[in-house]
């Protein structure tokens, strides 16, 4: 994802696709219906169509097959001829917010978050509720100053059913005595959700005001729990802002192996034998690189057998929370989440370990549908439970 | 379209999820791996074979032409609709039916991904050796109606030399079944060898029934490094001559080497003119290392610079991966590819590469090759850019001169992609006109409506 100014769709872009079908094999809603207008080809093929007037007049169900999509980009990562077919669909879907076509859920999302500055239309205020049924207040809370900034993100910090990744996460930050603020009612939504639906000039205006309210505490490391976040922040920002952003960008995975690894944080070793997968969410893993710093995380703890899924790493299957399918289709976005959580019992796993809100929650549902034996949780979860406190 | 009373009859029949009518569905069903494309009036995704013929028989009563197709991954346009009508997928028809240990068959519906299949029996130590480089990416049916080939082919045969017996739709929308799990079996036409590579023109292939074999316990791959390409293709028989039968014995050319390379990143070498991709494999592990040293001795005493033995599945898994790879990394250097799939003796490897480089020198558009060689199936393919008219029309000249190799070598236009369309202007030169003539007989008598894949194969 590049949502600069100068990501414009060329030519080039969806030339590139010889319509091989390699992405056929690889992408989670064509293998569920089996059906080639669900294909990451085909989504190609009907960009082109309407780029070159075989398709003239594109309708809202024409877009309606651009948002069935979850952005997952396993078909670009499969892709032998280079068509980076994520990044292409995202700016298809801008230009089709253009036409007037963003399917509604989504239109009415970017209005939210152009109102509200988050995704749910909550006050700003509430942006901490997550913190008040911890011990104590964090220390991050109110600070104005601090080497760390953690940034929620919108789904941490507004949905009840994930406050305990920012909690988990705080205690571990406080176990480890690292100098760390949240921005709490001055945090916008990263800008994403509005980026990939079409309004640049708003997410852009997020962007801003995040920037600025981080800078202002003088941190030298941005760190977020949320992947789609980290993702936004470190390539789009940039990018899209054209400036430096003065500080380092990392994701809570990458934060706590360091912990970890330079003793700061402490592992017991009374912890019982589990054996854990790891689910690779696609916007750190796949589209981020960052596949070793949460298995080394996972490796560290004490009676932890890593086993992998056999779809891991830069070919992961998504979790099926991606791209907003959810709101398009909930039905495929549960049938992808289905078949992903089935790849994890395979393994012969008790638990499946991500590190992403979303992931955990679409896996989590999964799981109790499929009526399986499986303990969902996130990485911050499982390190907070295996911490010498 | 969607007005045609034929399509409300199809709606009546497979339900209105099955029969896809909009502008949106019908382009995703109007091409397959070529540049070729023409838009179906429908896309119907049928579930059984009794759905199949449902719908056959309403095409029939309304003269319209039905395309069958699997995952749409071929190369000579064989299933895209050039005359409109059905656009019949048969990729919902993915259920692996029965697994005979004692008999060692399988019987599966046409729509299973070939590589699910071999995931399937190999679990169960069986083994299904076609292995197309589409293996992840296209379905059993669309093998058998393209009698598919692939880099084990030298070795073990073609997909046809492994059905044992086949269900097809009839054009009239009758049922036949042909073949049974009797090894032997004699007893009149064999139809089943009809349909085989019969790309959709005959009937629609519904359910096959597959002859497996034991799996074998030890394999080792090697990749030899040439710094001459005439070296690389004496090779492929001197090792022949050596008294082995590798499993697969794969040449690609530097053009090749340096597009998988730019898409990969695997530390492929660029200063080699040719690479050839060698595997042994069988039941006993020590003739299996044998075999292989003796490949890395020929390979050397041709002009090898260098091979190295994949010492783990993992490296091994890499080398196939880039190997399967060539063909769509090609798009890396020019927007277009014509893919060709010539077979020649294998005595005439050579020669045969001599006279393709001589070809793209002369018209100077480069034709990388590839392709395996062990049993003389090369795929030169010409790159080129589509919307420059010069281009295409050297193109053309330029596929008719590598078809005429072919065949002055005692070779023929396609081993395992097929005829399609493009091929269709070579075919009388290819086969003489008693043997079109045969075939157009056979065409007419199980098709005299002209409605099953129509203007495909036949010229």
């Amino acid at each position: 994802m590049t949502t600069g100014p100068q990501s414009i769709l060329s030519e080039d872009d969806y030339l590139r696709c010889i319509r091989c079908g390699q992405c056929l094999a690889v992408c989670p809603t064509y293998r569920l219906t089996l059906n080639e207008t669900d294909s990451p080809r085909a989504r190609v093929a009907l960009l082109r169509a309407v780029r070159e007037g075989l398709l003239e007049r594109p309708t809202d169900w024409t877009a309606a097959q651009f948002f069935r999509c979850l952005l997952c980009g396993v078909c670009t990562f499969t892709c032998p001829s280079g068509v980076t077919v994520d990044r292409v669909l995202e700016l298809t879907r801008g230009e089709m917010a253009h036409l007037g076509l963003l399917p509604q859920p989504l239109a009415a999302l970017n209005q939210r978050i152009r109102e509200s500055h988050n995704i749910s239309a909550e006050p700003p205020e509430s942006r901490l509720f997550w913190a008040q049924n911890l011990p104590g207040m964090p220390t991050g809370v109110g600070k104005r100053q601090a080497e760390v900034v953690y940034f929620v993100g919108c789904v941490g910090a507004l949905f009840p059913r994930s406050y305990s990744i920012p909690q988990s996460f705080v205690q571990i930050l406080e176990g480890a005595g690292v100098d760390y603020a949240v921005l709490g009612a001055e945090e916008w939504c990263c800008g994403y959700p509005l980026a990939i639906n079409g309004d640049l000039e708003a997410a852009r205006a997020a962007m801003r005001h995040n920037l600025e309210a981080i800078r202002a505490t003088g941190a030298r490391t941005l760190v977020t729990t949320c992947p789609s976040c980290f993702h936004f922040w470190k390539h789009s920002y940039p990018a899209a802002l054209e400036e430096d952003l003065g500080f380092e960008v990392r994701h809570a995975t990458e934060f706590l192996a360091d912990l970890l690894e330079s003793g700061r944080v402490s592992l017991r070793d009374d912890l019982p034998q589990q054996i854990v997968t790891y689910h690779d969410p696609c916007d750190l893993g796949r589209k981020s690189g960052v596949f070793e710093a949460p298995r080394r995380i996972l490796r560290a703890i004490p009676g932890v057998t890593l086993v992998e899924m056999a779809e891991n790493q830069g070919g992961s299957h998504c979790c099926g929370g991606g791209g907003n399918l959810e709101s398009m289709d909930p039905a495929l976005s549960q049938a992808v989440a289905a078949r992903r959580i089935r790849q994890a019992t395979e393994t012969g796993a008790q638990v499946v370990v991500s590190a992403c809100q979303q992931c955990e929650r679409t896996l989590f549902n999964a799981a109790r549908a499929e009526r399986l034996r499986l303990r969902v949780k996130d990485i911050a979860e499982i390190v907070l439970e295996a911490m010498r406190r | 379209m969607s007005d045609s009373a034929w399509i409300d009859r199809l709606r009546e029949i497979l339900g209105p999820t099955k029969v896809l009518t909009s502008i949106e569905d019908r382009i995703a069903y109007s091409y397959d791996g070529t540049f070729a494309q023409q838009l179906p009036d429908v896309a119907v995704l049928p579930e059984s074979t009794e759905e199949v013929a449902a719908v056959v028989r309403i095409a029939a009563e309304y003269r319209v032409p039905v395309v069958p197709r699997g995952m749409a991954s071929g190369l000579a346009a064989a299933s895209v609709p050039f005359s409109g009508g059905i656009a019949l997928s048969l990729t919902r028809m993915n259920r692996i039916l029965e697994l005979d240990e004692v008999n060692r068959t399988v019987r599966v519906e046409a729509g299973v991904i070939t590589a699910d299949l071999q995931a399937y029996v190999e679990a169960r130590d069986l083994f299904y050796p076609p292995d197309p480089s589409s293996n992840k990416h296209s379905t059993i049916g669309g093998n058998i109606a393209c009698n598919a080939g692939g880099p084990r082919c030298l070795k073990y045969g073609v997909t046809g030399d492994y059905v044992m017996g086949l269900t097809v739709v009839l054009p009239d929308g009758r049922i036949l079944q042909t073949g049974g799990k009797a090894i032997k079996n004699v007893v009149g036409y064999d139809l089943t060898s009809l349909f085989i590579g019969s790309e959709g023109t005959l009937g629609v292939i519904t359910e096959a029934l597959l002859k497996l074999i034991a799996r074998p316990r030890s394999v080792r791959t090697a990749l030899a490094e040439f710094p001459s390409l005439d070296d690389a293709s004496r090779t492929v028989n001197s090792v022949l001559a050596a008294g082995i039968v590798p499993a697969t014995l794969e040449l690609m050319d530097e053009t090749a080497i340096a597009c998988i390379e730019a898409a990969m990143h695997l530390g492929l070498p660029l200063d080699v003119e040719a690479m050839l991709i060698i595997e042994t494999d069988g039941s006993d592990d020590e003739a299996v290392r044998r075999e292989m040293e003796v490949v890395e001795r020929v390979c050397r005493e041709n002009g090898a610079r260098k091979v190295m033995v994949a010492q783990d599945e993992k490296e091994r898994a890499q080398l196939w991966r880039a190997r399967r790879s060539v063909s769509p990394s090609l798009a890396r250097k020019a927007p277009n590819k014509l893919g060709e799939d010539i077979t020649v003796p294998r005595s005439a490897i050579p020669e045969a590469i001599r006279r393709i480089k001589e070809i793209s020198a002369r018209h100077g558009l480069p034709i990388v090759i590839f392709g395996h060689a062990g049993d003389g199936n090369l795929h030169p393919n010409i790159l080129f850019d589509k919307r420059d008219p010069a281009q295409w029309e050297k193109v053309e000249v330029m596929a008719g001169e590598i078809f005429g190799v072919a065949l002055d070598l005692g070779g023929t236009l396609s081993g395992e992609h097929g005829v399609g369309v493009l091929k269709r202007p070579y075919m009388e030169r290819a086969m003489g006109p008693v043997s079109i003539d045969i075939q157009r007989c056979i065409k007419e008598a199980l098709d005299p409506l002209n409605i099953m894949n129509p203007g495909k194969v036949l010229p």
